[in-house]
């Protein structure tokens, strides 16, 4: 059983379609996993059921083995932390601190340690000059930074991030996909990232794609976007460099290279040959 | 928006601001009704002499103070004349024709204004001298004893303090949906009555749907950060109740003490 | 000319000691019936500048040009409102504009203030909901009910149907999926192309902005650093550069072609075009 497991989940918000339909998928501890796919194809619902934030029809989510249930839900959520889109709507403090306070508060953490823990995760996500500062004051990437910290403060196993650069600019953007593949590299927690950017899936280990409320794919990215075709039948694209593999092959020049370098040198060489 | 001065807070750092916010709540409280006490003009040069040494103390410029009494010049003027109309009393002050002003008119509206403005004052030195995260925790914990009666006190301190955290996004988001609004030929300053009530349904309907939705979220980023509405929390920030604060709400009551003796004695 | 800044200058709470100056004398002219894109980082001046073409704001030098409606600074000027009729304005998140019970009564909403009688402004309506792709079997359900993608088509109608002349765009695609952004490019590429409207687009999104726009604008600090040809301004990487502009993939792409020796067209647009004029040069 992977440290999120989920099977057969069925989820609805008006008793006619199912947002989530019969949902079955295992993620493995320590992994990077994107969630790609269309608004209103269940993965942001998808999201919110394995945080407890929605209960489903039917279907069960394990948790490290924990049966996400009524009884077990404020132990999950001591090991799971979500991100949310709208950087505007998630911090409750009046400063910096108070917020990354705020999840501790909540979890009965000793008052004498806090001021340690808020320090030590205000600077991994760098944050460490803006302690005092009002959240309301920064700018949209430094907002999604103190929601981040905030949850790294709690210790959790696994961080879901749903479409959380989604709001940002191009700036805050980078700076989040930046933090998020540097807190893969420790491998000491799992990641969810729920997201529209193609780009970011291929720095991920394992990728669901969603469509209509069911699992249209599952599989490492490079084995998803080996199949353009499919993924275009519901309208979702490849990233950039493997377009340029795909629009060379049109004219006839089949490219083995994985990245642009490559890829130039290898054009070169064929340059050269003629 | 950045003219607005009353209930600001001001981030410095003086032997005030240091006080612990129960004592500022309470004292403040004692100091209102101390001033509605005095019949004397004695005791009020007093109350303005004390009020002025805590500004000095807070470190607070006069300037913003006074600033803090502009948005209550209209309903002063306007006091004043209403009771120039109604109030015949006491000796004649000046007499235009067959209108005349009297003393008590003058002199009632003066005792009113100069309660408002110690008031304004009084209340400034408290929310400019305290974060409002302080404050709502204050407030909090003054509450706490009706806890026993089932009353929400902690509930209600949250409540206070995600409102006060909303205010500058609400105005935000206010402004944005005015200025959307204008583009389609809204007019909010004139117009017939009928054309008033839809302008002001076309900013009101979005501005709820907004807040809704923010509410929603937000109650999920808190539930998810393990909030639960009721249940036993720690505290990051503890407040410490020490000798100087003990001092502040005895000196409180030492002026109302002194308020109440002015009003029988002199 | 459709938009002109005359020596412009806007000040926030002026005389105030935190005043502060969002634009700085410029000097802009903005032609007709062209994709305008305008760019900078957050907080360099292009919102306020779009505030300007739509008279939300009034210069505080200077003067400006819109159709044919002039604003100089410290004048009173009257007319506002007819300029407004003339120049469309889609904010940020326009689908928070939506307030009435029904899509139709809403899009309808903009030429009922703009003095049209029930029975035109719902002509008017219809013809805007048809434009943005909404269904006609849509008409009298709430725009609440809609998804994010669709609430925002219809916004966009109901600064239609008032029938702009120009139109302004700020973030058109923020907050969309990509579906929801190529359909939302495909309008105002068919409302510049087919209706000959003049579009200008506020945006981040340079990928965007690169493959659509024939010209754009690049503010900082409140000055115009550039105005001019789309790919020539994508193709200088000094300005790119020193404004910490985010190159478009493809100009990456064509860049390191650049210096492994290929010949490259500036003109070059598409990664089709690239790949052909590539492998044409290889069998040469």
């Amino acid at each position: 059983m992977g440290i999120i497991s989920v099977k057969n989940l069925t989820y609805s918000y008006d008793d006619k379609t199912n947002a989530v339909d019969g949902v079955s998928f295992d993620i493995n501890k320590g992994d990077y996993v994107t969630i790609i796919g269309h608004n209103g194809s269940g993965k942001s619902t998808l999201a919110k059921l394995i945080a407890g934030l929605l209960e489903a029809k039917s279907g069960e989510i394990y948790i490290d083995e924990l049966k996400l249930n009524q009884e077990n839900i404020y132990k999950i959520r001591e090991k799971l932390g979500i991100v949310f889109q709208n950087p505007d709507n998630q911090f409750i403090g009046s400063t910096v601190k108070d917020d990354i306070a705020f999840g501790l508060e909540n979890h009965r953490v000793e008052s004498s340690k806090m001021q340690g823990i808020i320090e030590e995760y205000a600077k991994r996500a760098g944050l460490e000059k803006y302690l005092e500062k009002e959240p309301t004051a920064l700018s949209g990437g430094q907002k999604q930074r103190v929601a981040i910290a905030g949850v790294l403060a709690m210790h959790p196993n696994i961080i879901i991030f749903d479409e959380a650069t989604s709001m940002l600019d191009p700036k805050g953007k980078e700076d989040i996909k930046a933090l998020i593949n540097e807190l893969h590299k420790d491998k000491d927690f799992t990641i969810v990232s729920i997201t529209h950017d193609i780009e970011e899936v291929l720095h991920s280990d394992d990728c669901i794609v969603m469509n209509k409320g069911k699992i249209f794919d599952h599989d490492l990215p490079e084995k998803i976007f080996s199949e353009p075709e499919k993924l275009r039948k519901i309208d979702l694209d490849i990233p950039f460099d493997l377009k340029i593999v795909e629009e060379f092959k049109n004219y006839g020049l089949k490219l083995k290279s994985k990245t642009q370098k490559e890829m130039v040198e290898e054009l070169w060489q064929y340059a050269s040959k003629n | 928006m950045n003219n607005l001065v009353f209930g600001k807070y001001i981030p410095i750092d003086s032997i005030v601001h240091r006080l612990d916010p129960r004592a500022k709540i309470v004292a403040l409280f004692v100091m209102i009704v101390a001033i509605f006490i005095p019949k004397s003009w004695w005791a009020y040069l007093f109350l303005a002499v004390c009020l002025l040494s805590i500004i000095l103390l807070a470190k607070l410029k006069l300037g913003f103070i006074f600033k803090a009494f502009k948005p209550m010049m209209f309903m002063m003027v306007f006091l004043l004349i209403v009771n120039c109309l109604t109030l015949k009393t006491g000796y004649v002050l000046i007499s235009i024709g067959t209108f005349a002003i009297y003393s008590d008119a003058v002199f009632n509206t003066l005792f009113i204004v100069v309660r408002l403005l110690l008031m304004i004052m009084l209340t400034t030195c408290l929310t400019a001298t305290t974060k409002p995260l302080d404050l709502t925790l204050g407030i909090e914990y003054l509450l706490s004893p009706l806890k026993v009666f089932h009353f929400p006190a902690h509930e209600v301190a949250m409540m206070i303090s995600i409102a006060l955290r909303f205010i500058p996004t609400i105005i935000e988001e206010t402004m944005r949906i005015m200025n959307s609004q204008k583009s389609r030929g809204v007019d909010f300053e004139e117009g017939k009555l009928k054309e008033k009530i839809q302008a002001i349904l076309s900013l009101i309907v979005p501005l709820f749907s907004v807040a809704f939705e923010r509410a929603y979220e937000l109650a999920d980023a808190m539930e998810a950060r393990g909030y639960i509405p009721g249940a036993d929390r720690t505290r990051y920030r503890n407040l410490e109740f020490t000798f100087k604060d003990g001092l502040l709400i005895l000196l409180s009551f030492i002026v109302l003490a002194l308020m109440i003796l002015s009003r029988i004695y002199l | 000319m459709a938009i002109r800044f005359k020596k412009l200058s806007y000040i926030y709470d002026e005389g105030m000691p935190y005043a502060h100056t969002a634009l700085d004398d410029i000097d802009l002219d903005i032609t007709e019936g062209k994709i305008t894109a305008i760019i900078g980082e957050t907080g360099s001046g292009k919102s306020t500048m779009v505030e300007h073409i739509n008279a939300l704001l009034l210069p505080s030098k200077g003067e400006l040009e819109v159709l044919d409606h002039t604003i100089v600074a410290g004048k009173k000027n009257k007319g506002l409102k007819l300029l407004r009729k003339e120049v469309g304005l889609v904010f940020q998140f326009s689908e928070y504009q939506l307030f009435e019970e029904t899509i139709l009564k809403d899009v309808a909403f903009g030429p009922k203030n703009f003095g049209d009688d029930d029975a035109t402004a719902i002509k008017k309506a219809k013809e805007a909901l048809k434009l943005v792709g909404i269904n006609e079997s849509m008409y009298e359900t709430s725009p609440l009910d809609l998804s994010g993608g669709q609430k925002r088509r219809v916004a966009i109608a109901g600064i239609l149907a008032i029938n702009p002349s120009v139109l302004v765009l700020d973030e058109p695609t923020a907050g969309l999926d990509p579906k929801g952004s190529k359909e939302m490019i495909d309008l105002f590429i068919s409302l510049n192309k087919d209706y000959g409207k003049t579009i200008i687009i506020v945006s981040h999104d340079n990928e965007m902005v690169y493959n659509y726009a024939d010209e754009t604008v690049l503010v900082a600090g409140g000055k115009i650093i550039y105005h001019g040809d789309t790919l020539k301004l994508f193709n200088d990487e000094t300005l790119i550069k020193e404004h910490h502009l985010l190159e478009p993939q493809i100009v990456t792409f064509k860049n390191q072609l650049k210096k492994q020796g290929f010949k490259v067209s500036d003109d070059i647009r598409t990664l089709k075009d690239l790949a052909k004029a590539i492998t044409k040069e290889i069998r040469k």
